[in-house]
């Protein structure tokens, strides 16, 4: 665990998880996508939430980030009480507070990798010129200095993939989610984006919580948690 | 303000984005609104014409008669046109005429006929059909001539024809009939048939000044103005008809009720035609519409995961479904335009020509462009292009940002 991690653990958390349930009502069968889930997460991490397909992993990110309702428990992110919010407060709570990757579209097709930056600087309502510069300095920092002009169709996958991280960290957010985003990616691009995601950690201090059911993801991360049916089993070296 | 721009732009890259099937709608609203431009061109110029016609048959926009004389009409209820008249302030006019036009009754050696006998200043009636007739003989030289123009179909029923003389009688101001032997000076052949059978002309100081027993120096029965604009009808009337109490002052409307009848339909047939037309156009636009979105779930999703708000999310719609309409509608005009001037001199009715005389048309339908037509049909169109967003709008806001999702 980095020095950054450890001083921030004494701070609140970032995201805190307790006894999390989602319902989902499949042909009026109740179908368990979280029984309770308890997660803690402190500024600095870097989490990888491993386990098998349909364990929850995805629910459990979404419900972190705002996009899906929960049914019971307590979520907050920042401080901030999900449950409490309206769908429009969580929209701009996402907007601000919490960067997005996912595993496919990710980008606006008909924009440039760095208007695709700027995009979400401008429904933060930035200023043209301090939205120019700071999408440069974040395309900078991942490398794609070269390829601002190209449109997401011109770009490869792992280079789409870091555009879409450059746009999650421009906002400047508390907390980076991303969900499988190497799934769509050879064994040498997953390695060159995790260690992206981990100098990221590392150098900026970004909290960041990937879901994942490769196990190279785990060699990269700094903690790692595993969920099965729903449920978090086992945290770190240590069953839950 | 910003951010309506960077929608805009948006907007405008995902219409080029999808150009193919775009290309089909536009195709589709250009044709429409092309045809409807050229159709209700053609409508106005058949409308134009018709009120043209109407107006040209000695009655003019607005016309100065007495009290009583449209009922009865007689040298007894004629007016001096002395001081003039005054007309209707700052109002342009395209012409006044002053007539006497009195019932009389017209013999050759062999026939009889019932005809309305008109004195008139040849200069002044550029503003009535009398322009158009084409004349074998001579026509009048001037007010003073005191000869007699007759059409072409009367000469041939009073088996009469150019230098013979006829006889004519009328009412004078005394209720006395006098009668009156003129030369014929001139044959007219008239565009349309009725004025050839009912109307001989002749000067107008000639027929005051052989009309002795009248009481006033310079009688006329009517006076007949023509505006450049017609829809200064209405305030000139009025101007006029404060000016002189002594006289009724009519429109084009009260003396051709039926044409008036017909204007004002042909405006709602228009106006229905291109709702029809348009309409069906829309439900077009909104089945591609929500093609669109639907087609587009997954990036829609996407937007509204990272934080894109309703009212951005719903702009964002609303903008492309206008900017369809209105890149359609603009091609639409364009053509259309194109092809009122393609038709150039209008087109050619004559093979009709006697059913189209009979619905007081001429024979050459000339296409006119009114540009409040165009503005409303491009106005309410890019209106029918807002309330087709509806529908899209509405299914975008029930994308749920899950849907960005990998499933
Ligand atoms: N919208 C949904 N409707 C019904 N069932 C769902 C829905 N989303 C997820 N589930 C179910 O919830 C469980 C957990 O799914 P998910 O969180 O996607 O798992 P993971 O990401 O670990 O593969 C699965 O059984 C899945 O079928
Ligand atoms: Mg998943």
């Amino acid at each position: 665990m980095t020095e950054f991690a450890e001083n921030a653990k004494a701070t609140a958390p970032v995201v805190e998880c307790r006894g999390v349930q989602r319902i989902y009502q499949q042909d009026s069968v109740p179908v368990y996508a979280l029984r309770g889930a308890d997660l803690t997460i402190h500024a600095g991490e870097f989490v990888s939430l491993a386990g098998p397909s349909g364990s929850g992993k995805s629910t459990l990110l979404n419900v972190i980030g705002g996009l899906d309702a929960f049914d019971a428990g307590s979520v907050s992110v920042g401080g901030v009480d999900l449950a409490a919010l309206t769908p429009a407060q969580l929209a701009q709570t996402r907007l601000h507070n919490v960067g997005f990757v996912f595993q496919a579209y990710n980008l606006i097709p008909v924009l440039s990798a760095r208007e695709n930056v700027e995009f979400i600087l401008q429904l933060q309502g930035v200023a043209s010129q301090e939205r120019r510069s700071r999408a440069e300095q974040a395309l900078h920092s991942l490398g794609l200095a070269e390829l601002g002009d190209r449109r997401p169709g011109e770009l490869s996958g792992g280079q789409q993939q870091r555009v879409a991280i450059a746009r999650a960290i421009v906002t400047e957010p508390v907390l980076l989610l991303a969900d499988e985003p190497t799934a769509n990616l050879d064994s040498k691009t997953t390695s060159e984006l995790l260690a992206v995601l981990r100098d990221l950690n590392q150098q900026q201090g970004m909290t960041i919580v990937t879901a994942t059911h490769d196990p190279i993801v785990m060699e990269y991360t700094s903690r790692q948690v595993t969920m099965l049916d729903g449920e978090i089993r086992q945290d770190g070296g240590v069953a839950a | 303000m910003d951010t309506l721009v960077l929608l805009f732009n948006l907007s405008l890259r995902n219409i080029v984005r999808y150009r193919r099937r775009n290309f089909f709608l536009f195709a589709a609203i250009a044709v429409a609104v092309g045809g409807t431009t050229l159709s209700n061109a053609l409508i106005r110029g058949w409308q134009v014409d018709m009120l043209e016609t109407a107006v040209s048959a000695l009655t003019g926009h607005i016309k100065l008669q007495a009290p009583g004389f449209a009922d009865d009409p007689g040298l007894d209820k004629a007016f001096a046109a002395d001081p003039d008249i005054q007309l209707g302030g700052s109002v342009a006019l395209a012409g006044v005429a002053l007539r006497i036009n009195l019932p009389a009754v017209i013999s050759s050696e062999r026939e009889t006929r019932g005809v309305a006998l008109v004195g008139i200043n040849p200069a002044q009636e550029g503003i009535s059909f009398y322009r158009d007739f084409v004349f074998e003989g001579q026509a009048l030289t001037g007010s003073a001539d005191g000869r007699l123009v007759i059409g072409k179909a009367l000469a041939e029923t009073l088996q009469t024809r150019v230098g013979r003389r006829v006889v004519v009688i009328v009412e004078d101001a005394d209720g006395k009939s006098r009668e009156r032997g003129y030369r014929i000076a001139g044959v007219f052949d008239a565009p349309i048939q009725w004025p050839e059978e009912l109307l001989v002309f002749t000067g107008l100081q000639a027929m005051q000044q052989s009309l002795a027993n009248s009481r006033l120096p310079t009688p006329v029965t009517e006076v007949s103005l023509v505006l450049q604009e017609e829809e200064n009808r209405q305030l000139v009337q009025r101007e006029l008809a404060s000016k002189h109490p002594e006289l009724v002052v009519t429109d084009w409307r009260q003396m051709s009720p039926q044409i008036a009848e017909i204007v004002d339909i042909v405006d709602a047939t228009m106006a229905i035609w291109f709702v029809m037309i348009m309409g069906a156009l829309t439900f077009g636009l909104v089945n591609t519409l929500i093609a669109a979105v639907m087609q587009r779930t997954q990036e829609l999703g996407m937007l509204r995961a990272l934080g894109m708000s309703d009212r951005l999310l719903l702009t964002q719609v609303v903008l492309e479904s206008v900017g369809i309409m209105v890149v359609g509608v603009v091609f639409g005009l364009v053509l259309g335009v194109a092809m009122v001037f393609g038709l150039g001199d209008g087109i050619d009715l004559s093979s009709f020509s006697e059913s189209v005389e009979a619905f007081g048309m001429s024979t050459l339908l000339r296409p006119v462009l009114n540009l409040e037509d165009l503005f409303l049909f491009g106005g309410l169109s890019v209106l029918l292009g807002l309330l087709a967003s509806y529908f899209p709008a509405r299914r975008a806001l029930k994308i749920s940002p899950l849907m960005a999702m990998n499933r």
